[in-house]
């Protein structure tokens, strides 16, 4: 058997290019979803169309700080030794995030935005909840981190915790464009 | 260059950590080759349904007619028409040819061929075939409720697609079974791409790999980038469907907003065009080196096939408006979509070249692999060839959505690939399962194939010049298209000649796999120098004892100056100066 260079490296090196590919994979179905905004966008005879005056603006502001501060508490998780109560910071954060979207929803629904009033409406409903998906995906994963910063710590290594960190900033990345598209600008 | 440690694992010992739950690449390959062989039946079964109909409107059925379609009295109905050629696209791109020649040759040949012990992520490749099985429950079970499956065309535009054209939940349940498949090729492609990457064996440069896993890898990156694109495709008609968004509704299909049909063609073919490429490539790199393999001549200018199929890789996502000439594109895109199509004739002649100059007085042995091997340099330069006239825009006006286009795309996707596949499962049959399938069988098989594919998608191209457009239940409804329907029946029958050649394939894999006392193939039955043909056959679970150290490239044939009595070099042993 052959190995040259320490595992641990070797392993992360493998680790990233496999976490690479996956983020492209995701970006290309996040981007699929923005070209479709920019075509509705450009194609519009007025923009923002009459719809898009009452959307909600504190809300996903707030969603927006949340998510800011959960990736900074993930960023500390991943550099810090005090791992027990990042990671209590983070996963609540996440969890809050999810909240609030769901406020939005709500908040929404009773401004009379419904899914079906049009392009502008579809767009926040569609984009939200796929993204929302993909945060439970990830506050799965963050949960897995959990489990092994409470009870495995020895199967805790950096690998893992990078990867998970890629995808949650990943995801944040995606939500402020998100945010930025669809209620800002 | 640093190497990762691959630990050898324990032989699994019950049938179900054995068969069905297996991190083997190999089991798993196998896996995914029974897999595509169900579906290609179906879908198969689902083409003869559709030549039955357009030979004999109106004709029952024979045999199975009056079990399908009780209600007409055996003959397929005009919606049930819609069906059968939407799920047999869906099934051949999706269910036939991804899993045989991505799923099964992918999985068994990389670790393999490249001298790893397994894939890089085992666990991800096990879920990845338990995904694709979800997924095919989910669209067989949308052929047996109510309203029956999709029938909106294997590209589903919309508003064929959307609740107006297709009640019934048969299309949302066809684009949950596609995300879910989406999910698998993606897994897939992950695990491939990072295995190449990170597992080839010592002296293994990206240079010195078969070109079979030179097409495998650029399929997978093209899957990673590019399914995700219909994916997201699928889930927003998904929401338009169940959930009332607009996405792709217009006019009088929408209450309000305005959604946009020709949305779902951009992200559809921005995919789909890619996707062509995704079901070809590891074709062409099957038969890049079968070709060499068995003309027993190193492949000629392999370093230009290696980068003509990359530059095919690359231009293959740039080019996908040429689907789009007849939905009211300004003619500064179609013009530029058109030229970047042609470009895409580059790099194909060189490598379509490079095959002619690697079997140019070469010492060819016709085996099965080899005559499949030479069938798709035909039927693929036919593919090729009417490719550019569908590629110009002009001409395009005329030809879209005929029978021409029919027979151009089953011709580069269809036939190329399914005698690609027929190819790879004829070659690597004495690794997979330890033995060699009947030769006479095979040669039949390919001949009778050949005739009948050939007379299939030929005609095709001549009924469609002819006018006669696709997807029509009963296009001789039309006086001038009455003059087509002899050839239209030729066709038919050429259909059935070739569905019936299938035969003898089924039997012959499947005796060849399950009958008793069948002669053992020896290590390397072929005479070819890869990695793969240094091990038992069948491959052990943990594939190579001690991990191969690589020395020359997998094309060393015919060096007047080997000592060893064999014409060929293993790839282990120190390239022999000529």
């Amino acid at each position: 058997m052959i190995t040259k260079g320490p595992a641990d490296e070797l392993n992360h090196f493998k680790n990233s290019v496999a976490m690479t590919v996956t983020l492209i994979s995701f970006g290309m179905m996040f981007a699929s979803l923005f070209l479709g905004y920019f075509l509705v966008r450009f194609n519009a005879p007025a923009w923002p169309p009459v719809e898009i005056e009452n959307l909600p603006k504190v809300l996903p502001f707030l969603s927006t700080l949340v998510m800011a501060l959960s990736s900074w508490t993930f960023v500390l998780l991943e550099k810090r030794g005090e791992k027990k109560m990042l990671w209590l910071a983070t996963f609540g954060l996440g969890v809050l995030f999810l909240g609030l979207q769901f406020l939005l929803w709500n908040a929404l629904a009773e401004s009379g935005i419904l899914v079906s009033n049009g392009n502008v409406p579809s767009m926040v409903y569609a984009f939200t909840w796929v993204h929302a998906g993909h945060i439970v995906l990830a506050l799965m994963l963050v949960l897995w981190l959990g489990h092994l910063i409470f009870r495995n710590p020895a199967q805790l290594t950096d690998v893992k915790l990078i990867n998970v960190g890629k995808f949650w900033h990943f995801l944040g990345v995606i939500w402020f464009l998100m945010y930025l598209m669809l209620f800002v600008l | 260059m640093a190497f990762l440690e691959q630990h050898i694992h324990d032989a699994p010992t019950s049938f179900w950590s054995k068969y069905v739950v297996s991190y083997d690449h190999k089991v798993i390959a196998k896996q995914f080759l029974w897999y595509a062989l169900f579906w290609g039946l179906v879908g198969g079964l689902m083409s003869m349904l559709i030549r039955w109909t357009l030979a004999y409107p109106g004709i029952p059925v024979p045999v199975i007619g009056h079990m399908l379609f009780p209600a007409s009295g055996g003959v397929v109905p005009p919606d049930t028409y819609a069906m059968l050629f939407t799920l047999h696209g869906t099934i051949m791109i999706f269910f036939f040819i991804t899993p045989l020649l991505i799923g099964c040759f992918g999985n068994y040949c990389i670790p393999l061929m490249i001298g790893a012990r397994d894939m890089i992520f085992p666990t991800l490749n096990m879920l990845s075939f338990w995904f694709a099985m979800a997924s095919g429950v989910v669209l067989f079970a949308s052929l047996c409720i109510p309203l029956g499956g999709a029938a909106g065309g294997w590209t589903s535009y919309p508003t064929l697609s959307t609740n107006i054209g297709q009640p019934g939940a048969g299309q949302t349940m066809w684009l949950i079974s596609l995300f879910l498949f989406g999910i698998s090729s993606t897994m897939g492609a992950i695990n491939y791409i990072t295995t190449v990457i990170t597992l080839r064996a010592p002296g293994m440069g990206y240079f010195k790999m078969p070109l079979t896993i030179w097409g495998l890898w650029l399929t997978a990156i093209l899957n990673a980038i590019f399914v995700p694109v219909l994916g997201a495709g699928l889930l927003l008609l998904t929401f338009d469907r169940v959930f009332g968004t607009t996405f792709f509704l217009a006019g009088a299909a929408a209450t309000s907003g305005r959604g946009d049909p020709i949305l779902f063609q951009h992200v559809f073919w921005i995919f789909g065009h890619p996707e062509v490429y995704i079901l070809i490539l590891p074709a062409w790199g099957i038969v890049s080196d079968l070709l060499s393999f068995f003309a027993r001549k190193p492949a000629f200018g392999y370093k230009m096939t290696a980068l003509s199929l990359t530059a095919i890789t690359v231009l293959s996502t740039v080019v996908y408006g040429h689907h789009m000439y007849t939905t009211q594109m300004s003619p500064l895109l179609t013009q530029s979509f058109m030229t970047l199509t042609m470009l895409i004739s580059i790099p194909s002649a060189i490598f379509f070249a490079n095959w002619l100059g690697t079997i140019w007085k070469g010492s060819i042995q016709f085996h099965s692999p080899m005559l499949f091997s030479l069938g798709v340099v035909f039927v693929f330069g036919l593919g090729g060839l009417t490719g550019l006239y569908l590629a110009s825009t002009s001409i395009d006006l005329y030809l879209h959505d005929t029978y021409f286009v029919v027979g151009h795309f089953h011709y580069t996707m269809a036939a190329s690939v399914l005698l690609g596949g027929f190819a790879g499962v004829y070659f690597w049959m004495p690794k997979m399962f330890g033995r060699m399938m009947n030769e006479s069988l095979a040669k039949w098989h390919f001949w009778l194939t050949m005739i009948g594919i050939n007379g299939i998608f030929m005609g095709m191209m001549v009924v469609g010049y002819g006018g006669m457009h696709r997807r029509l239940y009963n296009p001789f409804i039309y006086e001038f298209l009455h003059k087509l329907i002899p050839i239209n029946n030729f066709i038919s029958y050429s259909a059935f000649f070739a569905g019936a050649a299938q035969i003898l394939f089924i039997y012959n894999l499947f005796k060849t796999v399950f009958a008793k006392n069948y002669p053992a193939a020896g290590k390397n039955p072929w005479g070819v120098g890869t990695l793969e043909w240094e091990i038992d056959s069948p491959a052990p679970h943990y594939n190579f004892k001690d991990i191969p150290e690589v020395k020359c490239g997998p094309h060393e044939f015919g060096n007047p100056n080997l000592k060893t009595g064999r014409d060929y070099q293993y790839q282990t042993e120190e390239l022999v100066k000529v």
